[in-house]
């Protein structure tokens, strides 16, 4: 909600900005770091047994990315209270698997990485997510009140602080849209998380049409994780005239044998819904 | 507040010696106007011939010179304005007003000047002082035509802004809010329609703008950069007239006449934008969207009799956004002053304000039903003595109180469907009050010094509950992760309205010297140190309309600034040129700078989202300036650094960029402005300016990494990059038909070319993924490209 304040700002300033273009800037490089994707996703309904996290380095920002898969490393969640340990298996192409990962909510877990020699190391809970209420269409609501949106609504339990994250994704898109709520104004209400596509002839993007589908992943998120996704969010597209400042952005995974090489990334247990909605 | 009147009775008692009366001295005193208007004029010079005896009337034009029994030339003189001259016998106090002629019959109603002229002025210990004349600052070629002070003062050293698109201004390296913007007294806090594309200040209603840059004079407190004093026009008290302006983006016009019998005269002035032509002229998408801005400016003034006058003086500006239906922004400005000077004798005068002003935003989110509002509101009271003692001593001094009423933010569901819930922010309170006494002192032929005090004093007042944090930290910072965030909350503390929360109590001194070398030439040098009791926070690019005052408390400390400048002056050529050279150094404590990922919006814990910190600067200025002839202009350089460090006191961590300096936002190391102005013939005047600046301190990426199927930067270290240097070339040309002296309508046409190469010069850079093909690139955004203008003024 506050960061919707700041977006119509942005509004602001494109509506009297006659031009955008895409320049050449020289920027500057930093070492490499290992890039930790550990979402430990447990849908509702499955045994959430089957799970994979991703390793790979950081490069140059206008680097073509080639080959930066990281094999090799030993991966292991452990679940704090019986200390069960669930190993994942290097893949070899950057993925590691397991397939008898047992999720319990509100449980903590650990992960350890050991790369290069160095250990990784992150701590997080598996946090739950209530049921969608209804999945509509409309075209009066959103920014533009004559494009279609697809509409997630859900209630917010009353007495606890909530926290969102979801991932939509058009069939054939080539980039998902990333959003994330909380219920700090809206404590116990019927909430709606919306996305709707703008007509924008320079990114040859046109608004959603009957029969387009889209993937949705809804998701409960810890606190710590809706701080570190709002960021990553706002940091999509960085650096327009009233858009937040960007920042480094550090996730939870600490290396214990050099706390100044972290990792970027997040490891993330988090209760998802999985759907799609197809346009009428 | 008792403190302060025991220091305001100390100061006053202490400055007052009686001996200063010399035994055969008298005193002439009055008011200078000018004779087609009858606009008191505010630094014209008062004088008698051959001597070094002279005196720049105040605000209300009113002077008071003291001389021994003699007979004298009183030469009184003023830019623009034809000099006069007249033989006095003082043998006695005597009373004169005196009415000046312009010295020419051009269309000049905006005076941007408050010296006797714009070249260098030697003598006064005044410096770091930016001034422009009237009809140089109608000649500066602007954006979209529009007259702009706050564009304009830009061109002089050591003030820049954001960017094209960005509200505010930046005074030697200092934040916009250490700004201190007075309209008629009145506190202006947003100084910008169209999120910076016009200033608040309509020409045709403004009599005079000042810009302390440095050595603030102790009668203005409560910001740590600089003073932009802004006065209203009194209006016309002899005839009805009628002046405006037809542009491309806004029309204005103002009424002005004699009223109350010719006890008084009034000024009413009104502008506003074009929406539905400038949403016309934006692509098909944004067709629903409409934007625009008004303003209106009042002014009145009574004269009881010589000695008591009245002046009543409004402001009231708007922006209105709407964009299709579903999203409602206004925001604006209001203001009010009522004032009453009093002349108790020939060398005591006396003014006592009452000023309200208010700054509120609204914002209506459709899409979600619900409404966000949130203003400032603050009263004070202003009482203000200029006691000429003698010829060579000048006392300044009074006192003010202002009471501060924050609504940071109150969310009102706008139907029963809405999922938002209500919230209201809580209110802060808070009262500061300020005594000083300021003397100009003439120690010798060569040497005036100009020293004052203020004693400012703050107190955050209660009537609200404040958090309390475990081991009083509202931010405490996670060593593992290497992050900081807010502090743990153990309860709150509710405080009674009758309660203080906190209260904080600053000695100011003042201090300016004015040595002079040889008969053009001089060496000033100034001190000033002052407190800052509010303070904006921002953590976006620009500063935007919605970001939020915060008054200091038990959290956030006042920020304290020391300044010292050192300067040389010199006239030349027959005071045809003039070479003003500065180099100052700023300091300031208690700098706050927003943590990595904060939300300041809708905040009530404010303090759990910043860190405390301390900023620098420094730099050398140059402006050399040619005042007389075809051929004006002036050519303004800056060299300076501005930089902060965010420690964050007793929190632990290293700070904010790893505990090291880094730029502010507003550092820029060269700052270019050549502004030059050419009468081609009676009918003809070209104009054009060149500015050059490095770029804005932003933030580049130096990394990047896939995380759910997105590829997104990492970013380097808060300001450590650069945007490309800003630059650009406008020229503008006034067409002044043949206006017979006898008709009464004047009016004129300009023509101008913003940018005229055509310069992209970035507002901004965004990294990110292409949406088509994915591969990271880099966008500019730029604002203005080549924009030609044409308006027409007129005078009835």
């Amino acid at each position: 909600m506050k960061t919707y304040i700041t977006i119509i700002f942005i509004g602001i300033s494109i509506f009297f900005t006659s031009c955008t273009d895409v320049i050449d800037v020289n920027v500057p490089t930093a070492d490499p770091r290992l890039v930790i994707e550990a979402s430990l996703d447990w849908e509702k309904g499955t045994s959430g047994n089957e799970q994979t996290i991703t390793l790979s380095t950081s490069t140059k920002y206008f680097e073509k990315i080639e080959s930066n898969i990281v094999t090799g490393a030993s991966v292991k969640v452990t679940n704090d209270n019986d200390d069960t340990e669930f190993i994942f298996i290097d893949q070899n192409n950057g993925k590691y698997t397991t397939t008898n990962f047992i999720p319990v909510l509100n449980q903590s877990y650990t992960l350890e990485i050991i790369y290069n020699n160095e250990t990784y190391i992150a701590k997080e809970t598996m946090t739950p997510v209530v049921d969608i209420a209804a999945i509509t269409q409309s075209t009066e609501d959103g920014d533009d009140d004559e494009a279609l949106e697809v509409n997630v609504i859900f209630n917010d339990p009353k007495n606890e602080e909530n926290f969102y994250f979801i991932k939509f994704r058009e069939k054939g898109g080539l980039l998902p849209e990333l959003y994330n709520d909380n219920d700090e104004f809206t404590n116990g209400n019927q909430m709606t998380l919306r996305y709707e596509k703008e007509e924008d002839d320079d990114i040859n993007q046109e608004e959603f049409k009957p029969n387009d589908v889209v993937d949705i992943s809804f998701h409960g998120v810890s606190k710590g994780y809706y701080d570190y996704i709002s960021i990553f969010i706002d940091q999509i597209d960085a650096g327009g005239p009233f858009g937040t400042t960007p920042v480094p952005l550090r996730g939870n995974c600490t290396n214990s044998s050099n706390p100044k090489n972290y990792a970027f990334g997040y490891f993330r247990l988090t209760q998802v819904i999985k759907t799609s909605y197809t346009f009428q | 507040m008792k403190k302060a009147i025991f220091a305001l009775i100390f100061f006053t008692s202490f400055l007052f010696p009686p001996q200063i009366f010399a035994q055969d001295s008298y005193t002439i005193s009055g008011r200078i106007k000018d004779i087609n208007n009858g606009e008191t004029l505010f630094g014209a010079s008062v004088f008698f011939k051959d001597t070094t005896i002279g005196v720049i009337t105040n605000e209300y034009g009113f002077y008071s010179i003291t001389a021994p029994k003699g007979n004298y030339t009183l030469i009184i003189s003023y830019m623009g304005y034809v000099d006069l001259s007249q033989e006095v016998t003082l043998d006695s106090d005597k009373q004169l007003n005196f009415e000046m002629f312009t010295s020419s019959e051009e269309l000049d109603e905006v005076i941007i000047t408050a010296e006797e002229t714009e070249r260098a002025n030697i003598k006064k210990p005044e410096m770091s002082v930016s001034k422009l004349k009237s009809e140089t600052i109608k000649k500066i070629p602007v954006v979209l035509g529009e007259v702009d002070i706050v564009k304009s003062i830009q061109t002089l050293p050591g003030v820049t802004n954001g960017g094209e698109g960005t509200s505010g201004f930046n005074v030697r390296g200092g934040a916009v809010d250490q700004n201190l913007v007075l309209l008629d007294e009145a506190i202006i806090y947003n100084t910008s329609h169209l999120l910076g594309f016009f200033s608040v200040f309509n020409a045709d209603a403004i009599k005079d703008v000042k810009l302390y840059k440095g050595a603030i004079p102790a009668r203005f407190g409560g910001r740590v950069s600089s003073v932009l004093d802004v006065r209203q026009k009194d209006g016309n008290s002899k005839r009805l007239g009628l002046t405006g302006g037809i542009g491309i983006i806004s029309s204005r016009l103002a009424v002005e006449g004699p009223v109350f019998k010719n006890k008084g005269s009034f000024l009413l002035a009104g502008r506003g934008s074009y929406a539905h032509l400038y949403a016309g002229a934006i692509e098909d998408a944004l067709k629903d969207n409409k934007i625009n801005f008004y303003d209106l400016n009042l002014k009145t003034n009574y004269k009881i009799n010589e000695k008591n006058k009245l002046y009543l003086s409004g402001y009231f500006g708007r922006d209105v956004f709407d964009f299709s239906k579903n999203f409602e922004s206004s925001y604006g400005n209001l203001s009010g002053n009522l004032r009453w000077n009093h002349i108790f004798n020939d060398k005591i005068f006396s003014n006592l304000s009452l000023i309200y002003s208010k700054y509120d935003y609204e914002i209506s989110i459709n899409s979600m039903k619900f409404d966000w509002i949130a203003s400032i509101n603050n009263y004070n009271v202003k009482y203000d003595v200029n006691y000429y003692a003698s010829n060579n001593f000048k006392l300044d001094f009074g006192g003010n109180a202002i009471f501060y009423d924050f609504d940071p933010g109150q969310i009102k569901p706008t139907s029963s469907t809405s999922p938002i819930n209500r919230l209201k922010l809580d209110e802060k309170k808070a009262l500061e009050t300020g005594v000083y006494a300021s003397a100009e002192h003439k120690i010798s032929k060569k040497l005036t010094m100009e020293y004052g005090i203020r004693y400012s004093s703050f107190v955050r007042l209660g009537g609200q509950p404040l958090t309390n944090y475990a081991n009083n930290r509202p931010v405490i910072y996670n060593s593992s992760l290497g992050i900081y965030s807010e502090g743990i909350a153990i309860g709150e503390t509710n405080y009674k309205d009758d309660e203080s929360i906190k209260t904080f109590g600053n000695l100011e001194p003042r201090l300016g010297l004015s040595f002079q070398l040889t008969e053009s030439s001089s060496l000033k040098a100034g001190y000033s140190r002052a407190a800052q009791y509010i303070h904006l926070l921002s953590n976006t690019t620009s500063v935007t309309p919605v970001d939020v005052w915060t008054p200091s408390g038990k959290f956030i400390k006042p920020q304290l600034s020391n300044q010292y400048a050192l300067g040389y002056f010199k006239n030349f050529t027959n005071n045809t040129y003039s070479l003003e050279v500065e180099a100052y150094y700023k300091d300031v404590e208690n700098r706050i700078d927003y943590l990595d990922g904060s939300e300041l919006i809708g905040q009530n814990n404010i303090e759990t989202e910043i860190l405390n910190g301390e900023s620098r600067a420094y730099g050398l200025e140059f402006l050399l300036r040619k005042s007389k002839g075809d051929f004006t202009g002036w050519l303004a350089y800056t060299i300076s650094k501005s930089e902060q460090r965010t420690l964050g006191d007793n929190v632990e961590g290293p700070g904010i960029n790893n505990g090291n300096w880094y730029n502010t936002a507003h550092d820029r190391t060269h700052d270019v402005s050549l502004t030059g102005i050419y009468k081609l013939t009676d009918k003809w005047t070209f104009s054009s300016n060149l500015v050059f600046q490095t770029g804005r301190p932003v933030t580049y990426p130096n990394a990047q990494y896939q995380y759910e199927d997105i590829t997104t930067a990492s970013y380097s270290d808060r300001n450590s990059n650069r945007l490309p240097a800003y630059h650009r070339l406008d020229i503008s040309a006034t067409y002044t038909p043949n206006n017979k002296p006898e008709r009464r309508w004047k009016g004129e046409w300009v023509f101008g070319i913003y940018n005229v190469y055509n310069r992209k010069n970035a507002a901004s850079i965004s990294f990110g993924q292409n949406k088509e093909t994915g591969i990271n690139e880099a966008t500019r955004t730029a604002i203005f490209g080549i924009i030609p203008s044409i308006s027409y003024n007129f005078k009835f």
